[in-house]
């Protein structure tokens, strides 16, 4: 009878963990998926964009300190979310000087070449960020220090870990905010109109071009704030970034492309997925797990799980 | 209003228009009908900015068209309906309406344009939150045209709005354009294929045929050209 008591508590402390664990991941998730779901622009970049947010948060918490004055508690938090801005400033730039040679309407009419020429782009700015990481922050693992890590809320026999916990409550926020934006805003539904079809957006007087690099800035600036949550509940170094486009793009596709609440649900999946199975594996074989849930994902419903198909058929 | 004179447009090297002039006067409907690969809706979107010409000039109203950027161009009162409709799917019929109503003007307008719109098409008032994507064609084309209107238009062009759809819809596709024209006195620029149709309402028709205009003229002057009867009307 104990046993089994122990077995529930496991179960549902690995539910907690990989509730938390997943809601920063649907936050990354939700930035990718508005370039590579919404947009279709294949960036392989997309994790190093997230370790830009993850230094970003460290150097405006720990490393500078620039946020110390609001204390140990708040500065980890508003580092995070300062993460975005300044990455989608970078997004921003890269898409206006580079990447949109490869997207947009000028490309639209041959579409398999314009991925290549993405995939090519992307793989090289991901090259550049993640060894100019190890150039300018060298290759020793960082972490954003906060108090929050080293305590708990207990629910019952359950553990809480607060600094994750806070992470899951502001990568809700934020990708609730980002949803409202793009659903309500007229900036936002210009963004998904010019993503959806150029022409007709260039038609209805929508400055594509303009639109795609705001998409873009976004959609890495999202990422970025993701990144900034986990620092402080997790080393990193400048090669992290392909560890996570891997979970990143399984959650997009798991979610269904196209679909920004998709995506949410598609990383949180991950998450789920990945702290679940160390109750039946062992722990090295956690990512295995995912590409396990990914690929029967795709062989039975390559829609996604949350894909809204608006092609007629 | 609009005034194209001796436009060039080349894809590569290949010559899709030569030497197209064209005018449409405020208040006209104006029609330019031709065979497949004419090269119709090359010129609209030669009008839009989608595509860069190798010479000529188009005038609309006091500005030199070609001068403006293609995002500029819906601000200054012009409506494109493309061909094959190009809603924007993932979007709902409202929303599609209300980017039709991105440009200033439309913005300005958008509560009696869009009363007019669900009065003109009340299908589009009934499917309201329905994504664009899953309405049936003829849904769509009224849809297109709608996100048209939703601009407050001075000038509306339709790229062949009876593509691909049965021949009752396309009757009420075409009563809804001559109401519009009517009615609302929009300046209207068609293209079709369905030479009949086009013509028949028309102010003013342009044959185009292999990227020149072939044939031009006033509603009665082209029913009653011999050619036409005989290549398009089957009489
Ligand atoms: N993007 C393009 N690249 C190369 N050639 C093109 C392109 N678009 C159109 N063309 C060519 O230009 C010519 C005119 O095409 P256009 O689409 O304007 O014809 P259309 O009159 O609209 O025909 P339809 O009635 O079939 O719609 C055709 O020969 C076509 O193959
Ligand atoms: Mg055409």
């Amino acid at each position: 009878m104990e046993e089994l008591k122990w077995l529930v508590v496991d179960f549902f402390q690995a539910f907690a963990a990989g509730l938390l664990v997943g809601g920063t991941y649907g936050l990354m998730c939700v930035g990718l998926g508005i370039i590579f779901g919404v947009m279709r622009v294949v960036n392989f970049a997309h994790g190093d964009f997230m370790m830009l947010g993850m230094y970003a948060a460290y150097y405006l918490v720990t490393g500078f300190g620039v946020l110390a004055f609001l204390g140990p508690y708040a500065a980890p938090i508003v580092g995070a979310a300062l993460a975005g801005p300044i990455v989608f400033v970078i997004g921003w730039l890269l898409h206006r000087y580079l990447i949109a040679r490869v997207t947009g309407a000028r490309v639209v009419s041959a579409e398999a070449e314009g991925h290549y020429s993405q995939i090519i782009l992307t793989l090289g700015i991901a090259l550049v960020l993640a060894n100019g990481g190890l150039i300018l922050f060298g290759s020793t693992p960082l972490s954003v220090q906060t108090p929050l890590s080293r305590e708990s809320w207990e629910i019952g026999l359950i553990f809480l870990n607060q600094a994750r916990t806070i992470g899951f409550l502001m990568a809700v926020a934020f990708a609730i905010g980002l949803y409202v934006f793009l659903t309500r805003s007229s900036l936002g539904k210009a963004l998904r109109a010019a993503a959806d079809n150029p022409i007709a957006a260039a038609y209805v007087g929508i400055d594509v071009d303009r639109a795609h690099r705001i998409a873009f800035g976004l959609g890495v600036g999202i990422t970025a704030v993701a990144g900034g949550l986990i620092a402080s509940s997790q080393s990193f170094q400048p090669y992290i970034g392909f560890d996570f486009v891997i979970v990143m793009y399984a959650g997009v596709v798991l979610g269904g492309m196209g679909s920004i609440l998709g995506a949410f649900w598609g990383g949180l999946t991950i998450g789920l997925v990945q702290q679940m199975s160390t109750l039946v594996l062992p722990y090295q074989l956690q990512n295995t797990a995912i590409f396990v849930v990914f690929l029967l994902i795709i062989f039975f419903r390559p829609q996604g799980m949350f894909g809204r198909v608006w092609e007629r058929t | 209003m609009l005034r194209i004179r001796s436009l060039n447009v080349a894809y590569g090297g290949l010559h899709a228009l030569t030497d197209v002039s064209l005018e449409v006067e405020r208040g006209q409907f104006v029609a330019v009908v031709g065979p497949n690969g004419a090269g119709k809706t090359t010129l609209f979107k030669t009008i839009s900015g989608v595509v860069t010409p190798v010479a000529g000039e188009i005038r609309y109203n006091e500005h030199d068209l070609l001068a403006v950027p293609p995002a500029e161009r819906a601000q200054l009162g012009i409506a494109h309906v493309p061909e094959g409709r190009q809603v924007f799917a993932s979007m709902t019929v409202m929303e599609n309406l209300e980017m039709g109503a991105y440009a200033r003007n439309g913005r300005a307008r958008w509560r009696e344009s869009l009363e007019m719109i669900l009065a003109l098409f009340p299908v589009l008032g009934e499917r309201r939150t329905q994504l664009a994507g899953t309405l049936s064609g003829g849904e769509q084309q009224m849809l297109a045209i709608g996100r048209g209107l939703a601009s407050a238009p001075e000038l509306l062009m339709l790229d062949e709005p009876s593509m691909g759809l049965a021949p009752a819809v396309i009757d009420a596709i075409f009563e809804r354009v001559h109401q519009i024209h009517k009615q609302h006195g929009l300046t209207i620029l068609l293209v079709e294929q369905r030479v009949a149709e086009a013509l028949e309402s028309c102010d003013r028709g342009y044959v185009l045929e292999t990227g020149r205009v072939v044939l031009e003229g006033a509603h009665d002057t082209l029913m009653s050209n011999s050619a036409v009867r005989r290549a398009y009307l089957g009489m």
